[in-house]
């Protein structure tokens, strides 16, 4: 590469995207070439590229707010300024070739190459870097553009058919691997012998949700003291409302006895920051970090197994995507932060409990130790630059060999966003009425766990309607360990403004959503005292959708309630509730829970309602009561059912021909298995 | 064209055609339009239905929307075109083209008709009841057509007289509630917009729309003709619109074209008349009602589809959007009955009664001043 004279950077906003830049930069090697760095002012490469000796010009870019978001006029007007000055740059620079590695400055600067480049008024060739597995909208629109598009992971190549190529994430000073003998002399504590180091850490920073977790898991691993030890890097932070250092001894203080304390000791310490992270990855059997690209690219190079605990809610999950391909790989697994109701607010954290338990059983095997260390490093291209270089300099711009080998197994690995995802499970709920199972349509149990926290995420969303969608998928996805979430949500009961209520409007967490959360228990099949005063709740909603289904839940757990008579004489109160599906469902119901004592009469006394639907169900409630043996004098039903109305507002049609030509269809269905068959 | 044909008979040999006076009869066309009406669409919907079996214009399966029995898909739709056809061919033949009044009510039904239809054709094409012509599309055109009819209103062409271009009246009332030409063009928008699509949702089941649509615009017919007459509307103290009387001719060919179509139509219905009906009807009922300056009656006259639109609109846009829960049991309004327990043909037989009920109502405040 000593030949090429000018090389455009671009690529900011984090270090995440600056440094790559510079990392790919340093392929350049020729002493008179000249390199430019195209920036946003006030983001980290202000002041990180000058201080590496490279000249840095500004131009106007923004984030790309979505598409019917009021900034969406300044974004695009941003573009259209930042698009002219990167015009003038390119024609004043007449750089050789474009390096992009993301954030939104590059959108400009690419909008303005391909410019020049369709009209033939440069020869530059543009090339791009995505670091992480799903690349942002930005960056896929941009990528046709380029000549060549750079993936970190193989998954990314799907977006980029024609022009991408893996090559991993470019380090400029490749960690070094050390022995294990020799990182122990340079560390400043004690590590005895015979224990298996692992190492927690969240950024540079420090990541709350995972310092207390680890404080809370201590007391599960304290069994476990003389074989293990925790190094603990607890970050940097220092701001209001979290100092990480300060946080994390008072926790242990307020958690621990002086005597547990003393035995933690033994196994533990702790420290706000690493400053040669090499020698604790050289003696370490075990990581747990989050999912940066840049971490889990060092983890990789070090071959070490990891435990990821993704960031969530990050623009484009990218934390969790990334995580999600390595765990494909087998070479790490993933602990998803879990939403939880805490003092009646939905938060996401950690459990130390499932920490602890997750890093026991990870632990245990040293097999899959192992393997994950050895998949680990088989992961990410340790080349990078390399290859990178090999490519750039490369005569043709197209290499399709690389992708096809690869895009054979990416069918599987892009799952259905959440709406389809709903559609899916819902016909196979209805195909399979009674043996529905969500893995035949999710596989991977993996995958389900991740649709599940998805799904949970949705919760938090300030659109009733994503949060109705949530609740729908969890009962299809089978989440009962989120049966508490999903209570919390029910007892909310936070009202509406006013006008709202004016017309028709009771909480936040509006009908649907507290009807289809008794849908969803029902198909969870669980049950618990809380659902029980779920239950009951449900049963004095002002919605009356909702004390329908809460009186169908009823009918279905009957035999599991606690205290079936507070049921049955609530029930028995909503036979004569103004909405006929409350009515309808409640008569079944309270066939379900009732007695000949107590439900009977009741039911009995209906035999002349208006509606046919109603004189129905209370026969369908009586027939409930008989099945379960709840009937004592068959006499008394003979005699008062036959005062039953039956002449009835309506009936099901019977077409004829439609039913000859089903089942001739069937026939000739069935003949065409048999000669598959045969 | 017999009109035309008659009155050139009468003007050449006066003695031979002489009981060709007949065509100079409002009422002996209209009875004449009726008959051809019913005649026609009798013969020629079940070729039709054969044709659009063949073609493949049949009820789709929609993804929402009430679970309708699958038995109900497969039924051939367009049936309107049936409609708007026969009312086309009796008008051409005994109606006086030259009626500014009946050009404007025709033109409606056409225009509308054919957005029907292309919705319809472009559902059977996708085989599904949810990707027609888009709602916005359809809405824009309605729009548009609406635009257009307010300025011709406002202009020296309207068939209206002059003074009474901009008075809105309503019923029970003599006089105008108010006479501005700016208040009364957004109202005239409106009101074709709403009403061209609230047949629209009363069509859901068998025979459900026809035959109110029937009432409304057979009363309508009657006032045009009462309208029409300048010794009627003063006896009724109503205004005299000169010539409205041809839209009588129109609304009896259409009741008899209503009628014929309700003979395949009736449940089980061999024929649905689709979007291109319901639109085609909607459309020409709203013109027909303004032309007529009986906006406001409308309410009490078709009261059904302005309870059906309203329903569904309120449920869908207040409740079911906005916030999240159902504001009535079901809507549109004949949901509502069937989920009750109420089996289809009764709804509809009900729905009739109610309908021939405020039709009467309407007659009524001709009256009831």
């Amino acid at each position: 590469m000593q030949d090429i004279k000018r090389v455009l950077l671009t690529g900011g906003g984090t270090a995440g995207h600056v440094n790559p830049a510079l990392a790919i930069g340093s392929i350049f090697t020729g002493s008179k070439t000249r390199f430019l760095f195209v920036g946003t002012r006030g983001r980290v490469e202000e002041n990180v590229v000058p201080r590496e000796g490279i000249p840095i010009k500004f131009i106007r870019a923004s984030r790309y707010p979505g598409k019917y978001s009021p900034e969406t006029i300044k974004f695009l007007l941003h573009l259209l300024i930042g698009s002219f000055q990167s015009l003038f740059i390119l024609l004043r620079f007449r750089p050789e070739v474009i390096i992009g590695t993301g954030g939104y400055v590059a959108a400009p600067i690419t909008i303005a190459a391909a410019i020049l480049k369709n009209t033939r008024l440069s020869k530059a060739r543009i090339f791009m870097h995505e670091q992480n597995a799903v690349p942002g909208k930005l960056n896929r629109v941009m990528g046709r553009f380029a000549d060549k598009v750079f993936v970190t992971f193989p998954e990314t190549l799907s977006y980029f058919p024609e022009n991408g190529t893996l090559v991993g994430y470019p380090l400029r000073k490749t960690i070094s691997r050390i022995a294990r003998e020799d990182a122990l002399q340079k560390i400043d504590f004690q590590i005895p012998e015979g224990r298996k180091a692992v190492l927690v850490f969240g950024g540079s920073q420090g990541s709350r949700n995972i310092n207390r977790a680890l404080i809370d898991a201590l007391e599960y691993l304290l069994p476990y003291r003389d074989s293990l030890f925790i190094i603990h890097g607890v970050g940097l932070a220092d701001k209001r409302e979290y100092n990480a250092m300060e946080d994390t001894k008072t926790r242990l203080q307020q958690t621990y006895s002086r005597e547990q304390l003393r035995e933690i000791e033994t196994f533990y310490t702790h420290k706000p920051f690493f400053y040669h992270i090499e020698h604790i990855y050289a003696l370490c059997d075990l990581v747990v970090a989050r999912a940066g690209a840049g971490s889990l690219n060092e983890i990789s190079a070090m071959g070490l197994p990891a435990l990821i605990i993704p960031k969530s809610n990050l623009p484009g999950n990218h934390q969790v995507m990334n995580a999600r391909s390595m765990e494909r790989a087998g070479a790490v697994e993933i602990l998803y932060e879990q939403i939880t109701p805490i003092q009646n607010k939905l938060t996401e954290i950690i459990d130390g409990k499932i920490l602890a338990d997750r890093l026991l059983s990870i632990l245990q095997s040293d097999e899959k130790l192992k393997n994950m260390s050895h998949l680990s490093r088989s992961f990410f291209n340790q080349d990078a630059l390399i290859r990178i270089e090999k490519h750039i300099d490369a005569e043709r711009t197209i290499e399709p060999g690389n992708n096809l080998v690869l895009l054979g197994n990416m069918e599987d690995l892009r799952l259905p966003n959440d709406h389809s995802l709903l559609l899916r499970l819902e016909k196979e709920a209805e195909k399979h009425r009674h043996d529905y199972k969500p893995e035949r349509i999710v596989p991977r149990a993996q995958d389900l766990e991740y649709l599940k926290n998805r799904a949970c995420a949705l919760l938090l969303r300030p659109s009733w309607r994503y949060r109705n969608l949530g609740i729908k998928l969890l009962g299809l996805l089978g989440a009962k360990e989120k049966i508490p979430v999903i209570l919390e949500i029910l007892f909310e009961r936070k009202p509406v403004p006013w006008f709202k209520k004016l017309l028709g409007g009771d909480y936040e967490q509006v009908g649907f959503i507290r009807r289809n959360i008794f849908t969803t228990l029902i198909r969870l099949n669980e049950f618990s005292p809380e659902i029980e005063k779920a239950l009951l709740a449900g049963l004095s909603d002002p919605y009356y959708e909702v004390r329908a289904q809460a009186a169908h839940a009823v009918a279905v757990f009957g035999s599991r309630l606690a205290s079936p008579e507070t049921f049955v004489s609530e029930v028995k109160k909503l036979l004569s509730d103004p909405h006929v599906d409350v009515v309808l469902a409640s008569a079944e119901a309270l066939g379900q829970i009732g007695g000949e004592r107590d439900a009977l009469p009741a039911l009995l006394e209906m035999w002349d309602s208006r509606l046919w639907k109603v004189r129905a169900a209370v026969l369908r409630g009586i027939l409930h009561l008989v099945k379960r043996g709840a009937i004592s004098n068959p006499d008394i039903i003979e005699e008062q059912a036959a005062k039953f109305i039956l002449t009835s507002t309506d009936f099901r049609p019977h077409f004829e021909i439609k039913a000859v030509y089903r089942h001739l269809m069937e026939l000739v269905a069935a003949e065409k298995e048999k000669r598959i068959v045969r | 064209m017999i009109y035309f044909l008659g009155r050139l008979l009468q003007q050449k040999w006066p003695e031979l055609f002489s009981f060709l006076r007949l065509v100079d009869y409002l009422s002996a066309r209209a009875f004449g339009a009726a008959l051809t009406a019913i005649m026609l669409t009798l013969l020629v919907t079940p070729i039709f239905i054969r044709f659009l079996h063949r073609r493949g214009y049949v009820d789709q399966w929609r993804s929402i929307g009430i679970a309708s029995p699958p038995e109900k898909a497969g039924t051939p739709v367009m049936g309107g075109v049936i409609i708007v056809g026969c009312v086309l061919v009796s008008c051409l033949l005994w109606c006086n083209l030259t009626n500014a009044y009946l050009m404007s009510v025709l033109s409606a039904m056409m225009f509308f008709g054919i957005i029907g239809m292309i919705d319809d054709i472009a559902k059977a094409q996708r085989k599904s009841g949810d990707h027609g012509l888009s709602e916005s599309s359809k809405l824009l055109l309605q729009a548009g057509f609406a635009v257009v009819f307010m300025l011709y209103l406002a202009s020296p062409f309207s068939p209206l007289p002059e003074a009474q271009a901009g008075t809105f009246y309503i019923p029970f009332y003599k006089a105008p509630l108010f006479d501005s030409i700016w208040f009364y063009l957004p109202i005239v928008f409106f009101f074709v917009i709403v009403v061209g699509n609230s047949v629209n949702i009363t069509d859901g089941l068998d025979g459900l729309a026809i035959v109110p649509s029937v009432f409304v615009i057979g009363v309508l017919g009657i006032f045009g003709y009462i309208l029409g007459r300048s010794d009627w509307a003063h006896f009724f103290l109503y205004p005299y619109f000169p010539n409205a009387g041809e839209l009588a001719v129109f609304s009896a060919a259409f009741i008899g074209a209503g009628i014929g179509f309700l003979w395949f139509n009736a449940y089980p219905a061999q024929v649905i008349m689709g979007d291109t009906g319901s639109l085609a009807i909607g459309g020409c009922m709203a013109v027909l009602s303004v032309v007529l300056k009986q906006e406001a009656l409308f309410l009490i006259l078709g009261g059904l589809f302005v309870a059906e639109a309203a329903s569904s609109q309120i449920q869908d846009k207040v409740g079911i959007r906005w916030l999240g829960r159902r504001i009535f049991l079901r809507a549109p309004l004949h949901h509502a009955m069937q989920h009750k327990g109420l089996a289809e043909t009764k709804v509809v037989v009900r729905l009739w009664i109610t309908a021939g009920i405020l039709a009467l109502i309407a007659l009524s405040t001709l009256k009831l001043r």
